[in-house]
């Protein structure tokens, strides 16, 4: 029986969870539109008689929409709850033989890793190898044996030529995969991914698969909840989908992927394959390319144009760099070709021509230089050479910068006001009777107006950029840019975000949409210019 | 040549002794010398020569004589000049200190100087916040920018408050994100476990230290006692 237990990685039974009010009813876990009434009402519960069994080297992939119950099952895996997240609990969970309730979660730290979703907040030392020996430290053991664990395991998840390198400095994927040895360091037997890719390019996301393989190699069970399922084709063994914190469906990976697509996407789940995705993303590439840049296939005159385009920074930013002495500096670009921050960067683009009533997407790895390119066409940077023109007349940056916004991937560092309306109306007289009507009607047109008295701060990732959006609106502005709205979002969610592009498209506005979603590019996009790599 | 974090902290309580106790001219600028040395020994040549630059027209300000000269309104340039070189060798040791120095070694030394788990925490915390936040501000200037807000030097000063508020709200905002991120990740690395905690980084005090400390303690006590 003892055996039975120390061998099983996780068995969760009848576990129910409703978090406490307020208290960490944060965003990922509430249904994001019923997250309004979700709070002032009692909560509904979070996880509803989930239970869950893990062997060592298995894969677990939990998947279903936002709010389903999925990532609160991983933190009740790693102790997250109790000891962080507060509610009330029911049911057991043993994790590695630990019963989660009752041993402090200090007990586990050796027995579980965790890497979760944002790759710029799970880091602690600005040094890569010292992020690696962080738990090893943590656990008190000695100078020689930790710099033992961080070659091997470095070797090991072949992060080796990212030591002693500045974290701030490191991409994306890289921290990710930073992350994922980290999580490895004290040799756990059960690591929990908590949507580790949701701001990642896709060969990023290959890395991630690796990563996993390997662990699974080494008899690490792993419990991964994911929206993007694609990645994890051939290293999954079980998926469990989760519908309002209810278990719908458990089954083994081949039965799961011989699901047809369509019950697939019934279940709001995104693509298994992504293949017919690409397919659709690659024609809509070269078609781009045949038409000599969308020259043709829309008629007037262009709202935005660039000629023999330059782009990118000469100059060395530098600013103060507090405790980030002592990390090691890459020169100008790592081996992936990611672009260093500090570093002069430059690059040619083809000369891009958009029209009104058209949603374009902008791919490209990442470094290719998407986000440069769309900082140049909304005149935050200037262009090193070559022009822009604005309704067929150059533009410098300021014409640019008020013809133009950017709904950023981080959505709060746009929203300055303490109600969606005031946020709107912010720059305008009060008093001025048709900018209310103007603003109302835009409240309407993005299903804002029971939202008007919010603080923008509580609401969904969704809500906040249709806010920005309707800033942007409200402002008058022709070009509005996305930069990266799906990232982390559901089946629905995206699909939502899809309808809106559409929808603004129709009434005349013309959208760019930097992403590395190719389900959102071969849905909604009407063309798709990819930034290729320079070299 | 690097000193250990230990006497950089103890370098920067010197300079705020040196700004309490009010020290002579001739003592502030050897002093200074002191303090610069090991800044630009430690690579930041650049940012040495900003602080002497800076130290000594500052200084040369605030030794005019307005009143000689007939222009009695420049004793606030004067005195304004005179303050702020006081304060400047705290700003010369701490930014010594936070720029010379990785996280982890700071960590190091605190738990050797046997500073309370409870301090050392936060202060890891806050260390890992500073480099966040530059970029951060850059993101909501070109937010501002983008809907028209005025976020250039001349709005700070025609709209203080409002521009302060436009800055600090989406920061703020976005900071109680990462505080539950970093602690939910702290958490899991064990962080707060109970029982000694080892590190990776050595730091030793060398016989460098101890000159250094003992060269800049040298002149300040000698003015305390008066004999400078």
């Amino acid at each position: 029986m003892a055996d039975v237990v120390s061998r099983t990685a996780l068995d969760m039974r009848e576990v129910s969870f409703r978090y406490d009010a307020g208290d960490a009813a944060d965003a990922a876990e509430v249904p994001p539109d019923a997250f309004a009434d979700a709070r002032q009402t009692a909560s509904p519960p979070a996880l509803d008689d989930a239970s869950l069994r893990l062997a060592p080297g298995e894969c677990v992939v939990l998947c279903g929409g936002s709010g389903c119950g999925k990532t609160t099952l991983t933190r009740v895996a790693n102790g997250l709850i109790p000891s962080f997240f507060h509610g009330v609990f029911t049911g057991s969970c043993l994790t590695c033989g630990l019963d989660t309730t009752q041993v402090p979660i200090d007990r586990l730290t050796p027995l579980t890793g965790s890497v979760f979703q944002n790759p710029k907040t799970q880091y602690f030392n600005a040094n890569s190898t010292d992020e690696l020996a962080f738990p090893c430290e943590n656990m008190g053991m000695e100078t020689a044996e930790i710099n033992r664990r961080v070659s091997e395991v470095a070797e090991r998840f072949g992060v080796a030529d990212l030591l002693e390198r500045d974290v701030l400095r490191l991409s994306g994927g890289q921290r990710q995969r930073i992350a994922m040895a980290a999580a490895n360091m004290l040799e756990p037997r059960l690591v929990v991914l908590d949507e580790p890719t949701s701001n990642l390019d896709s060969s990023a996301i290959d890395d991630m698969r690796l990563l996993v393989a390997r662990m699974k190699a080494d008899g690490v069970a792993v419990l991964v909840a994911e929206h993007r399922l694609a990645w994890l084709n051939g290293v999954a063994d079980r998926y469990v989908v989760f519908k309002s914190g209810r278990i719908v469906r458990s089954c083994a990976a081949d039965e799961f992927l011989a699901l047809s697509p369509d019950t697939v996407a019934g279940m709001g789940l995104r693509a298994l394959d992504l293949e017919p995705y690409r397919q659709r993303v690659r024609g809509l590439v070269a078609s781009e390319a045949a038409s000599g840049r969308g020259a043709d296939g829309a008629s007037g005159v262009p709202l935005l144009r660039t000629r023999d385009l330059v782009i990118g920074h000469d100059r060395r930013r530098t600013g103060l760099r507090f405790g980030l002495a002592g990390a090691g500096r890459a020169n100008g670009r790592d081996h992936r070709g990611v672009q260093d921050r500090s570093m002069p960067f430059r690059r040619a683009v083809d000369d891009l021509t958009l029209y009104r009533g058209q949603i374009v997407g902008l791919m490209g790895r990442n470094g290719a230089g998407k986000t440069t390119l769309v900082r140049t066409l909304t005149g935050l940077m200037r262009p090193l050479s070559g022009q822009i023109e604005l309704d067929g007349r150059v533009a410098n940056a300021h014409a640019l910068t008020r013809a133009g916004f950017m709904v950023m991937q981080d959505v709060n560092y746009q929203l300055f006001s303490a109600s969606v309306r005031e946020e709107l109306m912010l720059g305008f007289d009060e008093d001025d009777a048709d900018a209310r009507t103007r603003c109302d009607s835009i409240l309407d047109e993005l299903d804002l107006t029971a939202f008007a008295d919010r603080h923008p701060m509580s609401l969904s990732g969704g809500q906040k950029q249709r806010v920005a959006i309707g800033s942007a609106l409200m402002c008058g502005k022709d070009l509005i840019v996305l930069d990266e709205p799906t990232s982390g979002l559901d089946r629905l969610h995206m699909e939502q975000v899809g309808r809106l592009l559409r929808r603004l498209a129709d009434s005349g506005r013309t959208l760019l949409v930097v992403t590395h979603d190719e389900e959102l590019a071969a849905g909604w996009c009407d063309r798709i210019v990819m930034l290729s790599d320079q070299r | 040549m690097g000193l250990d974090p230990r006497a950089k902290l103890y370098l920067l309580l010197l300079a705020n002794l040196m700004l309490f106790f009010h020290v002579g001219l001739v003592t502030q600028i050897v002093m200074v010398v002191l303090f610069l040395t090991p800044l630009a020994a430690a690579g930041r040549l650049r940012m040495a020569a900003r602080f002497a630059v800076l130290y000594a027209a500052l200084t040369a300000l605030g030794m005019l004589d307005p009143d000689a000269m007939g222009v009695p309104q420049l004793h606030v340039v004067a005195a304004l000049a005179v303050g702020v070189s006081m304060m400047l060798p705290c700003f010369m040791t701490g930014a010594y200190a936070f720029t010379t120095t990785s996280a982890s070694a700071f960590v190091c030394a605190m738990r050797r100087m046997r500073v309370p788990e409870t301090v050392v925490i936060p202060c890891v915390v806050i260390i890992r916040f500073f480099p966040t936040i530059l970029p951060d501000y850059r993101r909501i200037r070109e937010a501002m920018a983008l809907r028209g807000i005025a976020s250039g030097a001349f709005a700070w000063i025609r709209h203080p408050a409002q521009s302060l508020e436009y800055v600090v709200v989406p920061l703020l905002m976005n900071a109680t994100t990462v505080a539950q991120d970093l602690s939910v990740a702290a958490l899991t690395k064990g962080l707060g476990r109970k029982g000694a905690h080892t590190s990776r980084t050595a730091i030793r005090m060398r016989a460098a230290d101890w000159v250094m400390m003992s060269a800049a303690t040298a002149p300040l006590v000698l003015d305390i006692a008066g004999v400078i």
